[in-house]
């Protein structure tokens, strides 16, 4: 009995020393550590981050996410770290907490303190337009009353567009991503289509784009917080209209105000692997594209994750198009709108990013 | 860093090891306070701020009670009462709304919870007690003392120790290869119990309170009350299991707070088993006293209801929970006064855990309306036996509630007992460290994504 005692500590332990020294292995090579201040140390933030630091980086995390992810599809239910394993797709089931009110308060600010015309798509998330896929107590049509919500609040010379009924009406289509919580360059065609007859044009016809598949392997955000392999890899997709107008400027602006050249398809980033930075390149709070386009037009996009791809779009109907991420700057909505007289503002954002965007 | 993340099993628990077992002898009590105090400062300076005081306040009223005799004997209720004071002060101001006014003055956020307070509250208010009445001496190290208070093996769930079962744990001290073998299987085990179990059952109960009470189905409401009992069960047990399992690879031995309660034969034996500790902490400072004040029957009954109403509102500080008390001492009453042992014999265990599964109802409800529409809803009062929910719940959830059931009975026990010098036993004897590793692997996957297994059905 003492020996099975003596053993099970050896092997245990022995078990908890390989990852512990392979884990701070991997720490130390990293470089990186979380902040550290009083006010941190105090309220117990810095323990809480530390916690999820050391998570982030476990010795082989990912083969034991996906274990879990495994285990988790055979016994209990199948939701990995907040995303549901449904048969086809990945869907994001954790809580998203919407503040609709100052979302909407945030938009009839800048509304009122500009005279150019303010136009609003709120896009669902994957999840709430398949909703279907997921168990009833979890389907609810929270995303589309959230969204109602907001234009409901909002003024009435503002101008809706009604981009959940439109996806919806779509869904069979390729308009999601499978691993990932975006939508894909055909969801953002199929809203743009909607977006741009708003804004006065006519939409480029779809049969008129080239369409190149950048990568027939990309895992998105909810592939990495579940490492489930069973989930079929996604399709990256450039769209290119021959004899279209062209892309003469397209910079990226940092927040030192400092500007970076950059195009509408990173397609080298791609193929070192970064398919976050496909459209519109690394992330930059100020994106300026000036297009061959003859007339005078402006536009001034502010947005989320979900406007990268759907901009491309736009660059055929506008020769100035200035595209704004709130959440990759401290300025506020205001002031950006103030530093860029346009005559057309559209707000594009996602439902899950409101309160981080928008609401700035 | 609760003891089931990934930086408390692969970080802090080896490196404390490490140190504590190169530490000198005379030292090993300094270094385990010293590592206690740094796994309170991850929750927060704040945090650690409040042990201290804890600390310094009962170890300072003890002694101020203890020398305070003779001619000065009246006086000593003073600093006694005061120490009480302070205690509950603390636990009523953190598990209440009572003293929020104070938040904003002391800079204490309302988020801010120090993890534990109602156990350490129970230990510190025991020892003034019995310094107070002098069954003990007030202790005179303060490392010691400290340790009784914030030494983070029983920091989350206890065991609630009387300061002399306290001061025998630590005489008793063995640190070896054998007791931590036995400490890692123990705090495993509860780890197992913790992520395998309570949080599954923990998604299974959410998914219950996702829905409206008035359109619940009677299952699915059964369903989600069993679910909650098992998942408290396996929150508590596993967290107290983790934490006796850690304490004993430092060498120290602590009792077991939860001997498989659930599939009693009779109710009195489940409150004997639940909890044991803090069941007997009431029982030695409150019913006791409340009985040897009234020799009444009728009276003696009433007075032992409601000191098992105040357990409840020990747990919850609610009205629901006092509710949830006071009808687990009405249950036993009625069992001793009105039930023959004969019919207990053969329906116990069933009678006990429906029992049980209804009153806990009341401790899993937000409010009192909130459980008596979820009774309504288990009683069939919504005219809807099943639906589509329920269907998926069963197909999602009925291996994990058939193994917690199992794991909640002593069957397993029993049988490792009876086999355990036979040729069987020998060979699960031999492979069960591939076992403790293998258990330890999974739930290592399956904290993986998140860090830590953070789900609390209850915080105390």
């Amino acid at each position: 009995m003492k020996l099975t005692k003596k053993l099970t500590a050896a092997a245990v332990l022995t078990f908890i020393a390989a990852f512990s020294a392979v884990t701070a292995v991997g720490l130390v090579s990293s470089g990186d550590s979380p902040e550290i201040s009083l006010d941190s140390l105090s309220d117990g933030s810095f323990g809480r981050s530390i916690v999820s630091f050391a998570a982030d980086r476990f010795a082989g995390r990912d083969a034991l996410i996906s274990a879990s992810a495994r285990l988790n599809s055979y016994v209990g239910e199948s939701i990995v770290n907040d995303v549901f394993i449904s048969d086809d797709r990945l869907l994001y089931v954790g809580s998203n907490d919407i503040d609709c009110k100052t979302a909407a308060q945030a938009v009839n600010r800048v509304n009122n303190g500009t005279e150019g015309a303010v136009y609003v798509a709120v896009i669902p998330t994957s999840a709430g337009i398949y909703g279907d896929s997921l168990p009833a107590y979890l389907n609810s049509s929270a995303e589309k009353q959230q969204i109602d919500a907001i234009y409901s609040a909002l003024d009435p010379d503002i101008k809706k567009i009604d981009a959940y009924s439109i996806l919806k009406m779509l869904s069979d289509n390729y308009i999601y991503y499978r691993s990932d919580r975006k939508w894909t360059s055909y969801g953002a065609y199929c809203v743009y289509r909607t977006v741009i007859q708003k804004l006065g044009f006519l939409p480029v016809s779809y049969d008129k784009y080239s369409i190149r598949h950048v990568t027939d392997d990309f895992h998105g955000d909810l592939y990495q917080r579940t490492q489930y392999m069973r989930c079929a890899p996604d399709l990256l997709d450039v769209y290119r209209y021959p004899g279209g107008a062209e892309v003469v400027d397209c910079v990226g602006v940092d927040n030192d105000g400092i500007a970076h050249p950059c195009s509408l398809y990173d397609t080298s980033a791609a193929a070192e692997g970064r398919f976050d930075q496909l459209y519109l390149g690394e992330k930059m709070p100020v994106v300026r594209i000036t297009t061959s386009v003859n007339n005078d037009r402006r536009l001034l996009v502010i947005g989320d994750d979900l406007a990268p791809c759907f901009i491309p779009f736009l660059t055929q109907h506008y020769n100035g198009i200035t595209v704004v991420f709130p959440q990759y700057t401290d300025v506020s909505v205001e002031n950006i709108i103030n530093d860029n007289d346009c005559e057309q503002i559209l707000f594009l954002f996602g439902i899950d990013s409101l309160n981080g965007g928008i609401s700035k | 860093m609760e003891y089931s993340s990934l930086l408390f099993i692969y970080g802090f628990l080896p490196a404390s090891l490490l140190v504590y077992a190169i530490a000198p002898q005379k030292l090993k009590e300094a270094v385990l306070l010293a590592l206690s105090m740094v796994f309170a400062a991850f929750f927060g300076l704040k945090y650690l701020l409040v042990l201290v005081l804890y600390s310094a306040v009962n170890y300072s009223a003890a002694h101020l009670t203890a020398m305070l005799r003779g001619k000065l004997a009246p006086v000593r209720t003073v600093p006694f009462a005061l120490g009480l004071i302070f205690d509950f002060s603390a636990l009523f101001s953190f598990r209440t709304d009572m003293f929020a006014f104070l938040h904003e003055p002391l800079k204490v956020t309302s988020a801010f919870f120090p993890v534990g307070i109602s156990l350490f509250t129970l230990s510190a208010a025991g020892y003034l007690i019995d310094v107070f009445r002098g069954n003990v001496m007030p202790e005179k190290d303060p490392v010691r003392f400290s340790l009784f208070i914030m030494m983070f093996p029983k920091l989350f769930m206890g065991p609630v120790l009387t300061y002399e079962n306290f001061t025998r744990i630590m005489d008793n001290r063995r640190f070896n290869l054998s007791r931590l073998g036995s400490g890692l299987s123990i705090f495993i085990s509860g780890l197992a119990k913790k992520v395998l179990l309570a949080d599954n059952l923990y998604m299974l109960r959410s998914a219950v309170d996702s829905c409206d009470l008035g359109e619940i189905s009677t299952v699915t409401a059964w369903m989600g009350a069993v679910g909650y009992l098992l998942c408290l069960y396996f929150t508590l047990s596993g967290l107290a299991d983790m934490g006796i399992g850690i304490g004993c690879c430092f060498g120290y031995r602590m009792p077991y707070s939860f001997n498989y309660p659930l599939f009693s034969s009779r109710i009195r034996y489940f409150t004997s088993k639940w909890h044991i500790q803090v069941i007997r902490w009431f029982r030695k400072y409150i019913t006791r006293t409340l009985s040897d004040a009234v020799n009444n029957g009728l009276l003696g009954r009433l007075m032992f209801i409601a000191a098992w109403a105040l357990v409840g509102v020990w747990y919850g500080f609610s009205l629901s929970s006092a509710l949830w008390g006071l009808l687990i001492g009405i249950a036993i009453t009625v069992e001793r006064q009105l039930i023959s042992p004969k019919m207990m014999r053969s329906t116990g265990i069933i009678y006990t855990f429906l029992v049980t599964t209804f009153i806990t109802v009341f401790l899993s409800c937000d409010s009192l309306g909130d459980s008596f529409r979820y009774i309504c809803a288990m009683l069939g009062g919504n005219r809807l036996l099943a639906d589509q929910l329920t269907g998926y719940l069963i197909r999602s959830y009925i291996v994990i509630i058939l193994i917690a059931m199992y794991a909640a009975t002593d069957l397993f026990r029993n049988a490792v007992i009876r086999l355990k010098d036979t040729k069987t036993g020998k060979a699960a004897d031999i492979i069960s460290p591939v076992v403790m590793t293998l258990l330890l692997a999974l739930c290592t996957a399956l904290i993986a994504g998140s860090g830590s297994s953070g789900d609390l059905i209850i915080r105390l």
